[in-house]
């Protein structure tokens, strides 16, 4: 019996396009746990968005899930199973109502997340009449509590329209929304991407104040390894619709074992990077209507041998049961491709004692 | 001599080639056929076809059959060869006007999205003050005054109350084309506003232009019709005066006489509808997102 | 944290409203339509004084000095006067509600009395076809819309682009012969004037059915001439709302399809058009003049019609800016309209 609020297991999404069926996402096994925050790190194209849409079933219309299953549990106070149903499954109405209320999925650019022609006042109300909960003045104080946790000002927001915010103030109301009806899951698809650093900076403290208040399950969909360092505990690399590592997160950052995490690792320069070591991975995401054999990562893999590209590693656990790697040379690629680090570690271990 | 003869087989590459584009599209393609066909028969047609010039009293209002194709009208003519008589004028005015049209609204929009600022604002408000008004109105009292000798003046008419909508649309065209990074690239390259105007944007809008075209085609036709009708076009021997002499005598209640009133208003109609259909067509050949399929 | 702005001077309020800013602009065209018609009285060739003088030495044998005398006050104008007193004698004869009278059609009668008699039965048949081909309009786009790209939307895209290229003169014509003549399905007695002879004008049934009756071919005209336009317009915007990320997400939010489609998509989707509507109202009053004449409908096409084939040009004049002003009224009504509607416009225009 398991204790995850989501269970996901060969999930397999693809689009059609005129030259061919793109394999957006390729059999993905993925768990999240209850209270907790996984996050999805990827490049664009990854596939990370389309899983978070896919939970929800809010694909395109060209896309298609065409395997899977989406096993999505709801807890009850004391802990055992209140409802398991696989959302894949779902009628519309059933979908409807799983919609917002037990997975809320808040997207990037809440620039243009609100209809322009009503109030947040307005908004609030349409969804909780949409799921039946409060309305009239109960609603509004709640909405109001939910505006404190994310540092509004109420009375700024309740009544205005959506133009009259900023860009960093509808991102709060937006989170606040996804917490309305107080869902057990909170999927966050690159919440600060389009903001200035010091808004980005405002959200991430309100998503980290919010994880420890109201403990539900997170996934977190970024392109920044170190924004998602600060918020997730467990981390999971995608590269072209497949999960490459997975681990905690301070695993997967002191012990990298796949090497585009690794490179994703180096791309980010510290303070005192010399400029002429900063680096990016070469190359470019593949095709993923013509997907290169073997391990997708091996044309722009530094340490790719004939095995790579003759046959795709599967994802499976290498140091240790929560840690999963895709590579075939998962043991000396942080060896090789990390060695300030590692020095830097046996200095450490060696200062240490 | 030789360069001559790789541009012609060139051109006609892109011919066939843009003729595949357009069978592709089989309204489009019914369309382009149709009104070639409608071109051909009212130019070249008066050429092998004589005009009836007799009346012959005898043989009013006769009905279609196989002596009289297409019926009589009310002064015993033959009404096929009226039509194919008839032609000509309405499609030159559609022509000259809606060209006419074109270059102001495209001249007038280029402008006022390059210039920017003070100067496109005082050219919208002009464009908006002229759209705001009753122009349907204002064409009937003003062309009562201006006399329309013939199909120049008449299209030049036209062309002066049908540019403001269709500069509206190139305005905001060219805005959008204004945004994109190779205008920028040639601005810093300090190559000039008509070098900008004409080399870089003009060719990405050829294809909106070519159907911007086809469209104050059609209003031209639209106008000139009920112009016609109203008397206040005094010329001619095209299918909008044809019908409306034959709606003036009546011909609505005569079922005998019904062929001369519907001969010609069905040249207008199909000349109308080839024009649309044609022109559907283009927008879904040079429009990439209406084309069926992602 | 403070409210949204302080509260600037009442004058500078005023002045930034954007509901002025409309007024102003349209007084403006008012203006300009104004003396663009006055210099056509006075400017063109083909002078229409010179034409009405000598239409009345012809028609009443009077000298050229009476007919002079005549012209100018029936044009309520000082024909030697400089021209620029002209034109201020005109602007304030306008100002006080004053076009002259008409010379031909009802000798001496004052065009204001005559224009405004048929007025309203015009604004009737363009503003109720207006309303149904809008709201048909409307409908069809968000259908053609959300099923973007199939059979039901080529059908109806393509349709829409050519019923409506079918002149309006032609559409009138082939709607008498085939519900008259043809398939005699709707008596011809219906398909001319506006009102059956002898009923008593009035709020009964009798009269309303009977004004419905006759309004009901020349407004299925009307409907056909616009209401492609209307469904192309409403699909287009229709089509740019559903790519909007508020949509997606009032689906995440798992809101009922039918709110999102009425208050998510159509409101915003309707917008732009609500500017377009006063435009329609100009485009068919113009093509009133020619479907009134078809169906001897009493309105003020007719009369314009008439106006034209008598050369009655106070008559014609004064049509010309009664109807200007009317269709700016109602451009200035939709833009109002709009403004309210939309809270960006609203709010912005305050708030500058």
């Amino acid at each position: 019996m398991s204790a995850d609020t989501l269970t996901i297991r060969n999930l397999t999404i693809e689009y059609q396009a005129k030259r061919g069926a793109v394999q957006a996402v390729r059999g993905i096994d993925l768990d999240v746990r209850r209270s907790e925050a996984l996050a999805l790190i990827g490049e664009s194209g990854s596939g990370k968005t389309t899983i978070g849409l896919g939970i929800v079933r809010l694909l395109v219309s060209t896309a298609k899930i065409t395997s899977g299953e989406l096993i999505f549990r709801r807890f009850g106070i004391g802990g055992q199973v209140e409802k398991e149903f696989d959302v894949l499954k779902l009628s519309p109405r059933e979908l409807r109502a799983f919609r917002w209320k037990d997975c809320a999925m808040v997207f990037q650019a809440a620039l243009n997340a609100f209809n322009p022609v009503l109030r947040i006042s307005a908004q609030f109300g349409d969804t909780a009449r949409a799921h039946r909960y409060l309305h009239g003045e109960a609603l509004r104080k709640r909405a109001y509590e939910l505006f404190d946790l994310v540092r509004l000002d109420p009375e700024r927001v309740w009544n205005a329209y959506p133009h009259e915010l900023s860009g960093g103030m509808r991102q709060r109301v937006l989170i606040a929304l996804g917490l309305l009806l107080d869902p057990p899951m909170l999927i966050l698809d690159e919440p600060t991407t389009a903001l200035d650093i010091l808004t980005q900076r405002n959200i991430m403290d309100v998503l980290k104040d919010l994880r420890e208040k109201l403990r539900f399950s997170l996934v977190f969909i970024s392109h920044d390894l170190s924004l998602a360092a600060e918020l997730a505990d467990r981390i999971a690399t995608v590269y072209a619709g497949r999960v490459v590592e997975l681990g905690n997160v301070y695993d997967t950052f002191q012990n990298p074992q796949h090497p585009y995490t690794i490179g994703l690792i180096n791309a980010v320069p510290t303070l005192t990077t010399h400029r002429d070591k900063v680096s990016s991975i070469p190359g470019s995401p593949p095709d993923l209507i013509d997907l290169p054999s073997g391990c997708k990562f091996h044309p722009r893999c530094p340490l790719a041998i004939e095995k790579c590209k003759l046959e795709e590693p599967e994802l499976v656990p290498t140091s240790g049961p929560e840690h999963l790697a895709a590579c075939w040379r998962w043991q000396e690629a942080k060896q090789i491709l990390m060695p300030s680090a590692a020095e830097a570690e046996l200095r450490n271990a060696k200062q240490e004692r | 001599m030789i360069p001559l003869v790789h541009k012609l087989a060139d051109f006609w590459r892109e011919t066939i080639k843009t003729l595949k584009l357009i069978a592709r599209n089989k309204m489009g393609f019914v369309g382009f056929i149709l009104l070639l066909l409608l071109i051909l028969m009212s130019f070249v047609g008066p050429l092998i076809v004589q005009p009836e010039v007799r009346a012959d009293i005898t043989q009013i209002y006769k009905p279609p059959s196989w002596a009289h194709p297409l019926g009589t009208d009310f002064q015993g003519r033959e009404n096929w060869i009226m039509l194919v008589h008839g032609g000509a004028e309405v499609i030159e005015v559609a022509f000259l006007a809606g060209v006419m049209t074109t270059i102001i609204a495209v001249i007038v929009g280029a402008f006022s999205a390059f210039l920017g600022g003070k100067a496109d604002e005082l050219i919208m408000t002009v464009t908006d003050v002229w759209l705001a008004l009753p122009r349907g109105i204002l064409l009937i009292v003003t062309a009562y005054f201006v006399s329309l000798q013939d199909v120049w003046a008449l299209a030049l008419f036209l062309s002066v109350f049908g540019w403001p909508s269709l500069a509206r649309q190139v305005r905001s065209q060219f805005l959008s084309l204004k945004k994109r990074e190779y205008v920028e690239a040639a601005q810093l390259l300090n190559l000039g506003t008509p070098h900008i105007l004409f080399r870089e944007m003009l060719p990405n809008m050829m294809s909106y232009i070519l159907i911007a075209l086809i469209e104050s085609m059609t209003g031209a036709i639209y106008s000139q019709t009920y112009l016609v009708f109203l008397g206040l076009v005094p010329f001619g021997n095209n299918w909008g005066v044809l019908f409306s002499l034959a709606y003036a005598k009546n011909a609505i209640y005569n079922t005998n006489a019904m062929s001369s009133l519907l001969v010609p208003m069905g040249g207008i109609v199909l000349l109308q509808l080839s024009l649309i259909m044609f022109s559907r067509s283009l927008e879904e050949i040079f429009n990439p997102r209406l084309r069926t399929g992602v | 944290m403070s409210k949204p702005e302080k509260k600037k001077s009442l004058s500078a309020r005023i002045l930034k409203s954007y509901a002025l800013q409309t007024l102003i602009k349209k007084f403006f065209i008012v203006w300009v339509v104004v003396t663009v018609s006055f210099l056509i009285v006075r400017g063109l060739p083909g002078n229409p004084v010179d034409i009405m003088v000598i239409n009345l030495m012809d028609t009443q044998g009077i000298s050229e000095d009476e007919a002079r005398t005549r012209a100018a006050s029936l044009l309520r104008l000082d024909l030697d006067a400089p021209l620029y007193i002209q034109y201020f004698d005109f602007l304030g004869n306008l100002v006080k509600g004053d076009l002259g009278d008409s010379y031909v059609m009802a000798r001496g009668k004052p065009v204001t009395e005559i224009v405004f008699q048929r007025l309203p039965w015009t604004l009737f048949s363009v503003g109720t076809s207006l309303l149904i081909s809008f709201t048909l309009g409307m409908f069809l786009g968000i259908v053609a819309a959300y099923r973007r790209n199939s059979l039901l939307d080529q059908v109806l895209s393509n349709l829409s682009a050519m019923i409506g290229a079918v002149p309006n003169t032609l559409w009138a014509i082939i709607l008498v012969l085939l519900l008259g003549v043809v398939w005699k399905v709707v008596p011809l007695n219906l398909m001319r004037g506006s009102v059956s002879p002898g009923i008593k004008p009035g709020l009964n049934i009798t009269f309303i059915w009977d004004v419905l009756k006759h309004w009901f071919v020349p407004g299925i005209v009307y409907v056909l001439t616009t209401l492609g336009g209307w469904m192309l317009a409403m699909r287009s915007s229709t089509v740019s709302v559903l790519g909007e990320d508020y949509v997606t997400v009032a689906r995440a939010r798992g809101l009922p399809d039918f709110r999102i489609i009425t208050a998510y998509v159509g409101r915003n989707a309707s917008l732009p058009l609500v500017t377009a509507l006063a435009i329609s109202i100009g485009f068919l009053l113009g093509g009133s003049t020619v479907i009134e004449l078809i169906f001897v409908y009493q309105g003020v096409g007719f009369l314009m019609s008439q106006a034209i084939a008598k050369r009655d040009y106070p008559v014609m004049q004064g049509i010309l800016l009664v109807t200007t002003i009317t269709v700016i009224i109602s451009t200035a009504i939709a833009d109002l309209l709009y403004g309210w509607l939309d809270p960006r416009i609203r709010i912005r225009g305050e708030q500058e």
